[in-house]
């Protein structure tokens, strides 16, 4: 081979190298950044794993994941080898056949996976709900539980029933090396059949146990997608954590738990890969520590000793399987699903100490998604955090149940303001949770002048520099508020003109893109001049660009409220009113406007936030800042929240939307 | 010697509708060598491991000392099998796979009759190391059994199953994995022992010189049914037909006709032959064994044929002559040119005449003869046997 093909070969290799692991790397180095940003680096801590393992969420999901995982694997290895065992002992054609459909769950899509055994799930609840209706009507001896949901249960199953193939796909192969005499050996020489299986076929399977059961645990650690659709709201995975953090950010928070998720999976192949090479080279000599060791095992002490500690470890792990589980259920539970870092996770601790409920907490992703959920029957929740038009529609669909306010004391705490609105004007069904506004943030450094008016958005000077929402309905907003129409608008001229001035914008090339989150970076980093984003978020990025500013545009702009609310039939009711209370409480109104930067609906916490806040961090809450948080009431006035657009008009939107082509 | 073991009665087996045993009846006296031997296929592996009792036949009785064993599972079985290619336990060194057993042993608890016991490891240690002693490997205890050459395997293997003390060894083809120096070793090997621990031998071979050097008895069998029952010589001398008498040695057979007593007519030739008890012109199978036959000048000759092919051997020449189309083996210590014409001679007890059967045809012609013809069909049928 010549010279400089074999350089360029091997330049090629570094780039498909350096492709693979760089973004690695650099998550795992910013995992030890000083500061709160992914670009620069500010020093070196260990300040991200310290609250890592400090965060309640992160480290409840990670034993989910561990006793999930560790379970499956148990339970999929010993049915992965029976069956591998039924392969074997079948007829060549009817084992190809039956491998072929093993391997069949492990290429196949796990979206595919995980959605259908969604649905299976819920179909099958649906069924045993009829079932033990009746079966509970007719007899009286035994009470069958009549509603079953997603959770942990459904969890395990699905990922005992993805890790079976990998068992068999690696124990079929050391069944077939073996002799196939074997068996016939020792029940010649006087063993049964479970004897032989005992003291003859599993010695020989040993190693391709080891290694599928391996295998398995891998792919549990590792496993989203399934997990996501079988976990319903009482149960989530570490990888679903992670996940759900990432929709406000990326904090370096996840890049320290998703360096240590790398590492775990590392060791555990390298140890699969260790096992193999040593396979491979078994038959020849063996080392001399692991020969004397074997020999030292194999005197009748050694194996005594080897029994007993397989007894031990087998014992106490039986046993912690069973703690843990036996802990989790005897605790009374809510689930919660709100969206992602919208809550002081103090706060859930707090809860949970003061009033032994368990919190499962989980985050969805938009109204959009959550609608979805609770349509699709995987989401089984007991309180959600959804946004006023979509309360509206869930009111209107009759998925909420009616709260009992006197079991709330905390509600008379909240401001009049914002009690009675529109999504629910007699107030039956919710209690606020925390509101803001929708404004432009922009880069002081990059535009001549104040903004203060929509007219930056569809502006030619800014082309290029601006970041336009990636939704129909909030980018819609902004155009028809610059317009002067109502954001809930029905009228098709009004949102064909509204649409256009869009469009157009668009294709003189005013936008740089269309964002959600990715916002954060591109103002933070100084890429983009101007964008339309959340009053509190802008805060966020102040922190880490002081040149940015944030202004409510003089046309007015869309102002939200979420709030909280109890689903219909949810079988927590109690627990759940227990923990709205506690939320709608001033301290924690107080705990999470502070950590949220959103305003607080609590009229207390709105007047206690200042001196909250100089005695946390020892210097003055300029009234600018308070003001961006919690609106002045004359800014409000100005602006229109969203409410629920008939079927109509949300099609023109979708129609519209599609023309745009994002 | 005499007194009967076993006694198979009207087996039959099938796989996917294909007849493996066709009414098989045989019967196996204490202390008896027996061997099973055929080409691959012909059911004599299904036959053992219907003893053994790792199969179950579709119909018929296998009797144990004239109790019905069907229903009884190997391990219960007195008996005990050396497998093909051994079946060592490989996780287990040797002491330990001849051990294994022993180990599995339980019987009576002398302080309480009721409860069952193992061996004491004292008594099993001795037995071990004495049956290690008996097949020569007296310091192997603690080698892996795949550090072991073929031989030693395989007589671990022995060890292994008559550490046991059972009635019956049962072996499928044990030597056919180790090379022909070691293999003749080991045959005079077997049958010392089988002498020294005095017990049955069932021993399954498609290897005829195997059988014919061990055997106290020789069951020929082919396509599920037995051919012929009877000592090495029996079948040697007196084969029962054509299949018989070419699976065992070399064998020329020509289509004849018995005229009548001690008087065969081969190629419109009569001989005298030593056969008789045949009806009269009945048509027969003439077996002439290739060491019997002596090449006498032309003129001499009862036959007369051409030389097409010479093969030395050592001790003697292998000659293919041709006489009038039909090919023949002869070995004779004489050298004859090819090409040479040349006369035969047979003495009346060089022939033998069998009965017609369904192998008439089928044997004996050598044709399509080369070296390598036999050697061949030996390694095909070695190869594979269910």
């Amino acid at each position: 081979m010549k010279r400089g093909n074999r350089l360029g070969s091997r330049a090629l290799m570094a780039l498909v190298f350096l492709f693979l692991y760089a973004p690695i790397f650099l998550l795992i180095v910013f995992s030890f950044n000083k500061g709160n940003s992914n670009i620069v680096w500010t020093g070196f801590s260990l300040d991200w794993y310290k609250s890592l393992f400090q965060n309640r969420l992160i480290m409840r999901s990670v034993y989910t994941t561990l006793l999930v995982s560790l379970l499956a694997t148990a339970i999929a290895t010993v049915a992965g080898t029976f069956a591998a065992i039924g392969f074997y002992s079948l007829r060549r054609r009817s084992r190809t056949a039956l491998n072929t459909v093993n391997s069949i769950p492990m290429m196949n899509a796990d979206i595919v996976t995980g959605v259908a055994m969604c649905l299976f799930f819920v179909a099958f609840f649906t069924f045993w709900g009829d079932f033990s209706v009746w079966f509970n009507g007719v007899q009286h001896v035994v009470v069958l539980p009549e509603r079953l949901t997603l959770g942990f249960g459904t969890l395990l199953i699905a990922h005992v029933t993805f890790n079976i193939p990998y068992v068999i796909l690696s124990v079929g192969p050391k069944l077939r090396q073996m002799d196939k005499n074997l068996v016939d050996a020792a029940q010649d020489l006087g063993c049964t059949w479970m004897q032989a299986f005992w003291k003859v076929i599993l010695p020989e399977i040993k190693p391709g146990i080891a290694s599928g059961a391996l295998t398995a645990f891998t792919m549990s650690v590792d496993d989203f997608i399934i997990s996501y659709f079988t976990a319903g709201s009482s149960s989530s995975t570490l990888a679903m954590t992670i996940y759900g953090m990432t929709k406000k950010r990326v904090t370096p928070e996840i890049n320290a738990v998703s360096t240590l998720l790398f590492v775990t999976v590392l060791a555990l192949l390298v140890i699969v890969n260790l096992r193999e090479a040593r396979a491979e080279r078994s038959g020849e000599e063996r080392r001399p520590v692991s020969r004397k060791l074997t020999q030292m095992l194999d005197t009748p002490k050694g194996r005594v000793f080897r029994r007993g500690a397989a007894l031990v470890l087998a014992t106490s792990f039986l046993i912690a399987v069973i703690l843990l589980t036996g802990a989790t259920n005897a605790q009374p539970v809510v689930n919660v699903c709100s969206w992602g870092e919208y809550i002081d996770e103090d706060l859930i601790t707090q809860f949970e100490e003061e009033t032994g409920i368990i919190v499962n907490y989980q985050t969805a992703e938009s109204n959009e998604a959550l609608y979805s959920l609770l349509k699709s029957g995987a989401g089984d929740y007991d309180v959600i955090v959804p946004s006023d038009y979509m309360i509206s529609q869930l009111i209107e669909e009759d998925m909420l149940a009616e709260l009992d306010y006197s079991q709330i004391p905390n509600y008379g705490k909240i401001s009049s303001r914002f009690k009675g609105l529109t999504y629910d004007p007699e107030e039956r069904y919710t209690v606020p949770y925390a509101w803001g506004t929708v404004g432009i943030i922009y880069n002081t450094a990059m535009v001549e002048e104040p903004i203060t008016s929509w007219s930056a958005l569809f502006d030619d000077q800014y082309a290029g520099n601006v970041l336009m929402f990636r939704n129909s309905r909030d980018a819609m907003a902004t155009a028809l508020s610059y317009l002067g129409y109502s954001l809930n608008t029905t009228d098709e001229a009004e949102l064909r003109e509204a649409f256009q001035l869009l469009k157009d914008a668009k294709n003189r090339g005013v936008y740089q893109s269309f964002v959600m989150d990715e916002i954060f970076q591109k103002l933070e980093g100084g890429n983009a001049a101007i964008g339309v984003y959340y009053a509190g978020d802008y805060l966020t990025m102040l922190e880490n660009n002081e040149d940015l500013a944030f202004v409510v545009p003089e046309e007015g702009s869309n102002w939200f409220m979420d709030a909280m609310c109890v689903l219909k039939d949810a079988p927590h009711f109690d627990e759940a009113q227990a923990w709205i209370n506690f939320i709608a409480s001033t301290e924690a109104n107080l705990a999470n406007m502070d950590y949220l930067w959103y305003a607080s609906p609590n009229q207390e916490a709105l007047e206690q936030y200042p001196a909250y806040y100089e005695e946390l961090y020892e210097e003055e809450l300029g009234q600018e800042t308070f003001d961006i948080i919690a609106a002045p009431q004359e800014v409000l006035d100005r602006c229109e929240a969203y409410l629920v657009l008939p079927m109509e008009t949300r099609r023109l939107y979708n129609d519209l939307w599609t023309e745009l082509g994002i | 010697m005499s007194k009967e073991l076993i006694r198979l009665r009207d087996l039959c087996m099938a796989y996917d509708d294909e007849l493996v045993l066709d009414h098989l009846n045989l019967y196996i006296n204490d202390k008896e060598f027996l061997t099973l031997l055929g080409p691959s296929g012909c059911g004599k592996s299904t036959t053992l491991r219907i003893i053994g009792g790792f199969t179950a036949p579709l119909s018929g009785d296998v009797l144990f000392d004239g109790v019905r064993i069907n229903d009884v599972p190997p391990y219960k079985r007195q008996i005990n099998t050396v497998f093909q290619k051994y079946a060592l336990f490989p996780h287990l060194n040797v002491f330990e796979n001849v051990a294994f057993g022993l180990r599995m042993q339980r019987r009576p608890d002398p302080s309480d009759p009721k409860r069952k016991t193992k061996l004491p490891e004292e008594e099993i240690r001795q037995r071990v190391l004495e049956m290690l002693e008996a097949v020569s490997l007296k310091g192997f205890e603690n080698r892996r059994t795949d550090a072991l050459s073929g031989g030693q395997q395989q007589r671990v293997a022995i060890a292994r199953a008559l550490v046991n003390r059972p009635k019956v060894l049962l072996l499928d083809e044990p030597l056919g994995a180790l090379d022909l120096k070691l293999r003749k070793d080991m045959q005079i090997e077997l049958k010392r022992i089988q002498q020294q621990v005095g017990i049955t031998f069932i021993y399954v071979t498609h290897d005829q010189e195997e059988a014919l050097t061990m055997s106290d008895t020789i069951v020929v069998m082919d396509k599920g049914s037995i051919q012929q029952i009877g000592t090495p010589e029996d079948i040697y001398n007196e084969p029962k037909n054509a299949f018989v008498a070419d699976f065992i040695g070399e064998s020329n057979i020509i289509d004849g006709v018995m005229v009548q007593d001690k008087l065969v007519q081969m190629y419109g030739r009569q001989f005298p032959c030593l056969d008789g008890g045949f009806t009269e012109n009945e048509p027969v199978d003439v077996v002439i064994r290739p060491e019997d036959i002596d090449i006498v000048p032309v003129e001499q000759g009862q036959l007369t044929g051409t030389v097409t092919n010479v093969t030395f051997k050592g001790m003697q020449y292998d000659i293919i002559v041709d006489f009038r189309g039909f090919k023949w083996l002869i070995q004779t210590t004489d050298h004859s040119p090819v090409g040479a014409r040349i006369g035969i001679k047979i003495d009346p007890d060089g022939i033998h005449v069998m009965k017609k059967s369904r192998y008439s045809g089928l044997y004996g012609d050598y044709s399509s003869f080369s070296d390598e013809y036999d050697e061949l069909d030996a390694a095909e049928e070695g190869s594979d046997e269910a």
